[in-house]
């Protein structure tokens, strides 16, 4: 490589610019795609089933009211995480998640594991007016969810396109799903989420992983 | 990650640095053509910028030349190189379980001496409440309120009061807490809306509530239903975890309207389980700081 070389780099400023893009993307490339094609092969562990029905439109809710801009769902592997919020997160837990919702914006607590924390009376009164349970939040009220019904063919639709990308639903379970949703408004499917939240999926321990207080499995306590 | 990707990883790692190592090697030796007044003839402004040829300075080629050398280093240390584990052996769950062993060492004298006292005597202790505060303030705090005084819209009960609904001894609190408890009051709607009307009153005339005499005598006869749970006396039932009513301490408020609604709907209670959030030594230690809340003068006698 001679001089003459360097100048034609340098004096043809479209072909400066590709060749710094291809630099720059040498580490995204390393780091983001074999964990981007991974995930694609990555397997549901053991007691991490696909939402159903009144979780899913709750998830939905969560997604569309924008929960996920004030809570995470995903607990770091420190210390002061994972004795508050319990064990840290796996990647495999979020399997049925689109669009996953670990996030790194906290202005309220992180939600990963806040299944059966709380009573559904009190997730009732905290959507429609925080303040009622905790005088000095800032989280806004939800209180129209109360009273929007939930569309069962909407969701029966959502089932069959997740269906389609790999979530393993029956036609039974697709034909099930208004019988689970009579009568119920998106207040209750929120909740139902909410409660839903880690409470059997919390990894195991194994080898390897550290056992904190807050490691054992919760699956038989919170759940209303 | 797959061998695939693993040596996908490797080749972009020695193609960036192999690449970045080449123009940092070669530039310093590369020959620029110089005119005779020292410069390379890249002209700016008409002229009036002109660039020179100098040789880089040496700090520069230092500072540069020990980065290459500590990126080499990292990745024989880090995980980085694909596969490679790093010669460290650096995980993040590692640095996960040495930092909580390294917690739980520091707190196994204090965890040892809690042990030695029961629950009622913990609520004595500054160092068990100043850690039964912190527990209580994330965990039971969402219900109980801060201060420990309950919330009567969610049926909450006031934690200060020292009138239990479950029993207060420090056995019964550390029960509520680990197992979680359910209270259910079933709805008397069927009786008829007068009949309830006159529990009503029957209900406020057992702690000598203002009431209407009348109704109140009424509703006698019917508040042999709810003797069952109550006892006939109302003054409840700790084993089912019925309130006394005939105390002026009201779980779902003690207006005729909230004693109304109680009745004709009845009122659900749930507080939930924290066996698998909190250990049993964290247990005991909050349930240390409810029982201090309402038997301060124990704890400012010690």
């Amino acid at each position: 490589m001679a001089y003459k070389h360097f100048e034609a780099i340098e004096k043809h400023a479209g072909l400066l610019g590709i060749l710094i893009a291809v630099m720059v993307s040498l580490g995204g490339l390393a780091e983001i795609t074999p964990l981007f094609m991974e995930a694609h092969s990555l397997k549901a562990p053991p007691g991490v089933h696909p939402y159903d029905p009144l979780r899913l439109i709750g998830k939905d809710v969560y997604v569309r009211e924008g929960c996920y801009l004030c809570h995470s769902q995903m607990i770091r592997a420190l210390r002061f995480e994972t004795q508050r919020y319990g064990h840290f997160s796996t990647t495999a837990e979020s399997v049925y998640d689109r669009p996953f919702q670990w996030g790194s914006k906290r202005t309220g607590p992180d939600l990963a594991r806040v299944g059966g924390k709380y009573s559904d009376d009190w997730h009732r009164m905290h959507l429609m007016n925080p303040r009622q349970v905790a005088p000095q939040s800032n989280m806004p009220g939800y209180p129209w969810l109360a009273h929007d019904t939930i569309d069962a063919a909407d969701v029966q639709a959502r089932m069959r396109t997740l269906r389609r990308l790999g979530d393993p639903y029956t036609d039974a379970d697709i034909a099930a799903a208004p019988a689970a949703l009579a009568g119920k408004t998106e207040m209750d499917a929120l909740i139902a989420y909410l409660q839903g939240l880690g409470i059997r999926n919390e990894p195991t321990a194994t080898a390897g992983t550290p056992t904190t207080p807050d490691d054992a499995p919760a699956g038989t306590g919170g759940a209303p | 990650m797959s061998s695939g990707w693993s040596l996908w990883v490797m080749f972009l790692v020695v193609l960036n640095m192999g690449i970045t190592l080449f123009l940092f090697l070669w530039g310093p030796r590369a020959k620029i053509p110089t005119l005779p007044d020292g410069t390379s003839g890249h002209v700016w402004a008409h002229g009036v910028l002109r660039e020179g040829v100098r040789k880089l300075p040496l700090w520069w080629l230092l500072f540069s030349a020990s980065m290459f050398v500590i990126a080499f280093f990292y990745l024989y240390l880090f995980p980085g190189f694909g596969n490679h584990k790093g010669a460290l052996g650096w995980t993040s769950h590692g640095e996960l379980a040495k930092a909580v062993a390294a917690n739980e060492e520091k707190l196994d004298p204090l965890m040892a001496r809690f042990r030695l006292y029961p629950v009622e005597q913990l609520a004595a202790d500054p160092q068990a409440l100043q850690m039964g505060k912190v527990l209580f303030q994330d965990s039971c705090a969402a219900c109980h309120q801060r201060s420990g005084k309950g919330n009567m819209v969610l049926g909450a009960p006031d934690l200060t009061d020292n009138d239990w609904l479950y029993g207060g001894s420090g056995k019964d609190i550390v029960t509520s807490i680990h197992d979680g408890r359910a209270g259910v009051m079933p709805p008397w709607a069927s009786l008829g809306e007068d009949n309830v009307d006159n529990l009503v009153q029957y209900v406020l005339s057992l702690s000598g509530s203002p009431h209407d005499e009348a109704k109140a005598a009424a509703g006698k006869p019917l508040f042999a239903t709810c003797a069952a749970c109550h006892g006939a006396d109302g003054k409840g039932n700790q084993a089912v975890g019925a309130p006394n009513l005939t105390d002026h301490i009201w779980l779902h408020g003690g207006t005729v309207a909230d004693i109304r609604k109680t009745i004709h709907d009845g009122r659900q209670g749930h507080m939930p389980v924290w066996s698998p959030r909190l250990t049993e030594d964290q247990i005991r230690i909050v349930a240390a700081y409810v029982y201090h809340l309402s038997h301060p003068a124990d704890a400012s006698s010690q």
